[in-house]
């Protein structure tokens, strides 16, 4: 956490430079980790976000997972059972990665996100800032370019809005009949990829531990329905054994679902790799940040000269 | 002589997108702001505003929120009351003579219908024929609020759609005829990393423009710090959120209105020094703007 404030400092030093120049920054000082995204598995892909829950779980936080969708077309065994099966693997994957034993589970419909009445989708996440009271929120870029899947951009969008008009009363006061109090959080944290455009500025870079990616591994793992792949490991073996190739990690694997794992675990352990060495470290995660500051452009400079401790 | 040829075929590309808009008719020396939210273009070009008014235009702002949720205690109703009062002391010290409040809900753009938000802002610009338009940039990135992406949006689309006679053909009967406004500046809050990359040529795309606004920069400061409201609801949220974390700013231990204008006038100071960097100047505002050059290749300007 000491690393915190200055990396932050270093951050607005740092962004008109290069992504090699990005910062390390640690988890705020904080006790709760709201993680909001439409699919079952968001929360650990090999781009993402279980290095950072990692962190902040490892810094005492505690993490919740928002699933917004219900995640019916992702898998090969009809709708319903689709919903079930994703549910019960998120659950086994929060476990794995050390949240809250309980997924919030928004069940907008998977893959009709575009026509969603994204007004109520953000007061669901806006209500859910004021129960949960996070002190850091993580979820989708919203300014990802290229992005396809429109749960990925409406949910990332809407959470953009929710987590500081939270804190507005003035915004949705019914809730407050609930017995919920405004709450505005500080800490945003942005994932997306960079491959897809422009539209994603990784501004910072949550270092990772050799044991957080084994971690990562095994939640990335826990997602079978849509993680395990044996078609692409068997795919993958024959166009090698035509070049006259093969990959002596696969050939004595029998499981071709282990296989496709296996190659599941490659990517992110190549991409966190990669993300690791634009801040000089072994292994990260890319972010974009908006930081406790972020909406008031201008002032930085004067609370960073002025605001003292008490 | 291929420059010519390359220029009327840009020229036929760009009439092939959309139908041919009035000739630049009757313009009045008007610059007319559109804002979505009372703050938005005071801090991102409030001194450039002045100082067009300054070398003889007539002002105008159309607000298109009710800024109703900016406050830190008061309801609604209140909030939008003292907001409508304080932006029209706002732009009367920037020197804007008129102010119209369209009254949409603030955060609840987006289930405006884009088109109900867009011919009510064409409908001005039809009535005014401003020579300049001042409008939210719906294309800058990593701005957190979204209304200036909806406002911004539909600003833009009534840019374009009033200089068309095609869009509200009712408005002939009485006279309102199409009307093109020749410069537009696109203002946002300045985080967007991109926002001084260039995306194309001029002739396709507002280009980046950074204004010295050091002769304007009082007024500035004083038109921001007159949205009474809105500043106190800023410094509550920040002192509240330092004393949450166990820090202070001492400016902030007697809040008065001395004390938040100190703190507004640090802000646009900021802002302007922020948006100054890369440059020989020492107070600026940055925009993407849109002129004589946008959509008229040289060779036809």
């Amino acid at each position: 956490m000491q690393r915190f404030v200055p990396a932050i400092l270093l951050l607005f030093l740092c962004a008109p430079l290069a992504a090699d120049d990005l910062p390390l920054v640690d988890p705020p000082p904080g006790k709760v980790l709201l993680v909001a995204q439409p699919h079952h598995d968001d929360h650990t892909t090999d781009y993402g976000l279980a290095g950072l829950v990692l962190r902040f779980v490892d810094d005492g936080y505690k993490a919740y997972y928002v699933r917004g969708s219900n995640d019916e077309k992702d898998g090969r065994h009809g709708y319903p059972r689709n919903d079930m099966i994703n549910l019960k693997e998120t659950y086994d994957a929060v476990r794995i990665l050390g949240m809250e034993d309980h997924v919030i589970n928004l069940n907008w419909r998977n893959n009709y996100e575009t026509p969603y009445a994204l007004n109520e989708l953000r007061e669901q996440l806006i209500f859910l800032v004021r129960k949960y009271k996070p002190d850091a929120v993580v979820g989708h870029n919203a300014w990802e370019h290229f992005q396809k899947n429109p749960g990925h951009r409406n949910l990332g969008w809407m959470y953009e809005e929710a987590y500081w008009l939270a804190g507005y009363r003035n915004v949705h006061p019914e809730h407050f009949e609930m017995g919920v109090e405004p709450h505005e959080t500080y800490h945003h944290f942005g994932k997306a990829r960079l491959d897809w455009g422009l539209g994603h500025r990784p501004n910072v870079i949550m270092e990772m531990t050799e044991d957080q990616i084994k971690i990562k591994e095994k939640a990335i793992h826990a997602h079978q329905n849509v993680y395990a792949n044996p078609g692409g490991a068997r795919a993958t073996k024959a166009n090698l054994a035509a070049e006259g190739l093969y990959l002596p990690d696969l050939e004595n694997i029998d499981d071709d679902t282990t296989a496709g794992n296996m190659m599941i675990e490659w990517h992110m352990n190549w991409i966190s790799r990669r993300w690791g060495k634009e801040a000089n470290v072994k292994y990260g995660e890319d972010y974009y940040y908006m930081g406790e500051f972020y909406h008031l452009p201008g002032l930085d400079n004067f609370l960073a000269e002025n605001v003292e401790a008490k | 002589m291929t420059r010519r040829i390359f220029a009327a075929l840009a020229l036929a590309l760009v009439c092939s997108v959309a139908p041919l808009p009035a000739q630049i008719g009757e313009t009045n020396n008007t610059v007319m702001v559109i804002t979505s939210d009372a703050s938005n273009y005071v801090l991102h070009a409030g001194g450039t505003v002045a100082k067009m008014i300054d070398d003889g235009m007539d002002g105008i702002l159309i607000r298109i929120g009710n800024d109703e949720k900016d406050s830190w205690d008061l309801p609604p109703e209140e909030t939008a009351l003292r907001a409508k009062q304080e932006s029209e002391a706002a732009a009367k010290i920037l020197g804007i003579n008129k102010v119209v409040s369209l009254g949409f809900r603030s955060s609840e753009f987006r289930d405006v219908p884009f088109t109900t938000m867009r011919d009510k802002l064409a409908y001005y610009i039809r009535v005014h024929k401003p020579r300049v338009l001042f409008i939210p940039n719906a294309h800058t990135q990593y701005d957190r609020n979204h209304d200036r992406y909806y406002g911004g949006r539909a600003a833009e689309d009534a840019w374009r759609a009033a200089a068309f006679k095609n869009y509200l053909p009712a408005m002939k009967d009485v006279n309102l005829s199409a009307h093109l406004t020749p410069e537009v500046y696109y203002f946002a809050p300045p985080v967007d990393p991109a926002r001084r990359e260039l995306e194309s040529t001029e002739t396709f795309v507002p280009q980046p423009k950074m204004l010295d606004i050091s002769g304007t920069l009082d007024k500035k400061i004083k038109a921001a710090q007159a949205l009474k409201t809105i500043n106190h609801s800023l410094a509550m949220r920040l002192k509240q959120r330092l004393e949450s974390t166990d820090r202070k700013l001492e400016l902030l231990e007697q809040m008065d209105e001395a004390s938040i204008n100190k703190l507004i006038e640090e802000r646009v100071r900021g802002l302007a020094q922020l948006s100054a960097k890369d440059t020989d100047l020492q107070a600026v505002e940055e925009f993407r703007y849109a002129g004589v050059e946008f959509r008229i290749p040289a060779a036809y300007r």
